[in-house]
């Protein structure tokens, strides 16, 4: 039998989750009874809602998605006290690397977007950073070495 | 038939759309968006066949990632390095940025990333415009999965985009030797979490670098 994926979601990653989750229900149920959604009546629509209007496959697929994913979710919590100083999931960390700083927010496969700093877990260099604390240098190689300097943890509530 | 004509046309166009990032870098005769879009619509179709994939549906997300850049302009990490970081930026602001190799802050990449998303929502709408309600529909659909990762299809090929970056920089590298290799593989290493890729990675790696560094 394989394994269950579980998957590492922050507070804000899980509210967007269900957000979604409930939206493309009543999107469903509203197809379903041939109406107007009233989510297209919302300024804020995200336009793949239009999207999924399109195609009923895809929607029951994500909504089937959506369900597992809220079954198997772990909630990336900070940490107290002392563990504060200690890279964790949902740690804000500021690194040194080839004399520059960068800063990543170590999140779930799911949330990753390298394009906003959220790098994930899973991720060679997410893995590496993982339980190390402020001071430390960590180092990512194979055939090139890398030396990550950990400036700054931060862990926001 | 007109219409599905015009369309063919205008995404012709990215067959001569020279890829910005590697004009930054000053490459000689660089590749175009539509090879970069073969090269990962292969990497997708065969190795997404290890992840029981819906293939068809990779395959296409992959094929659409990109058009966009029919009409919006391929932005990429230079350009959010030249970005200020306080005020706002604007779309006339974004035609006027002069890149710069290097590595950019998350506020220069939020703020870069805003305008970048507007861009291309407005050239899919007009890409797709004249199409018929079926066809827009869908690839609009299968755009926006890429870009927001809404399947598993999508977030795989958002992968394998990052994983053919790093390929042809690395093919770059060893002919002009003018691309960052240590940085290319770094950043790949942070970018990257796909287990299949991760192994492609070392693949590469092993055939790419150490092969290079070797013959020195």
């Amino acid at each position: 039998m394989s394994e269950i994926k579980k998957f590492y979601l922050t507070k804000e990653g899980l509210e967007k989750i269900k957000k979604e989750y409930r939206n493309l229900r009543s999107l469903r149920l509203a197809k379903t009874n041939g109406e107007a959604p009233k989510i297209f009546e919302s300024e804020d629509l995200n336009p793949e809602y239009l999207s999924f209007q399109e195609d009923l496959s895809f929607l029951e697929s994500r909504i089937v998605e959506l369900e597992y994913i809220l079954k198997n979710t772990l909630l990336i919590r900070p940490p107290a006290g002392k563990k504060q100083n200690i890279i964790d999931l949902g740690a804000k960390v500021t690194v040194e690397v080839s004399n520059q700083m960068d800063e990543f927010t170590i999140v779930g496969s799911l949330e990753a977007d390298p394009a906003l700093g959220k790098i994930s877990n899973e991720s060679p260099v997410g893995q590496a950073l993982l339980g190390h604390r402020k001071g430390e240098e960590i180092s990512v190689s194979s055939p090139i070495e890398t030396i990550y300097k950990i400036r700054k943890i931060r862990y926001l509530s | 038939m007109k219409n599905i004509f015009k369309f063919l046309i205008e995404i012709g166009k990215l067959k001569g759309k020279k890829r910005r990032g590697w004009q930054i870098h000053k490459i000689k005769n660089p590749e175009t968006t539509a090879e970069h879009i073969f090269h990962l619509a292969i990497l997708v179709w065969i190795l997404g066949k290890k992840k029981k994939l819906n293939i068809e549906r990779a395959i296409k997300i992959a094929l659409v990632h990109d058009i966009c850049e029919v009409y919006s302009p391929d932005l990429t990490s230079y350009d959010a390095v030249a970005v200020r970081e306080k005020g706002r930026l604007t779309i006339k602001d974004v035609a006027k940025i002069r890149p710069k190799i290097g590595r950019p802050t998350i506020k220069q990449r939020k703020k870069l990333e805003k305008i970048k998303q507007k861009l291309e929502a407005g050239a899919m709408k007009k890409l797709t415009s004249k199409l018929s309600p079926e066809v827009k529909g869908e690839i609009n659909q299968l755009w926006l999965d890429f870009e927001k990762g809404l399947s598993r299809e999508a977030r795989f090929v958002k992968q394998a985009d990052r994983m053919v970056n790093l390929l042809q920089g690395l093919e770059y590298w060893r002919k002009y030797g003018r691309i960052e290799y240590k940085l290319w593989v770094r950043r790949a290493k942070e970018v990257i979490d796909e287990p299949i890729f991760l192994e492609f990675l070392k693949e590469i790696e092993r055939e790419q670098i150490e092969k290079k560094l070797n013959q020195r």
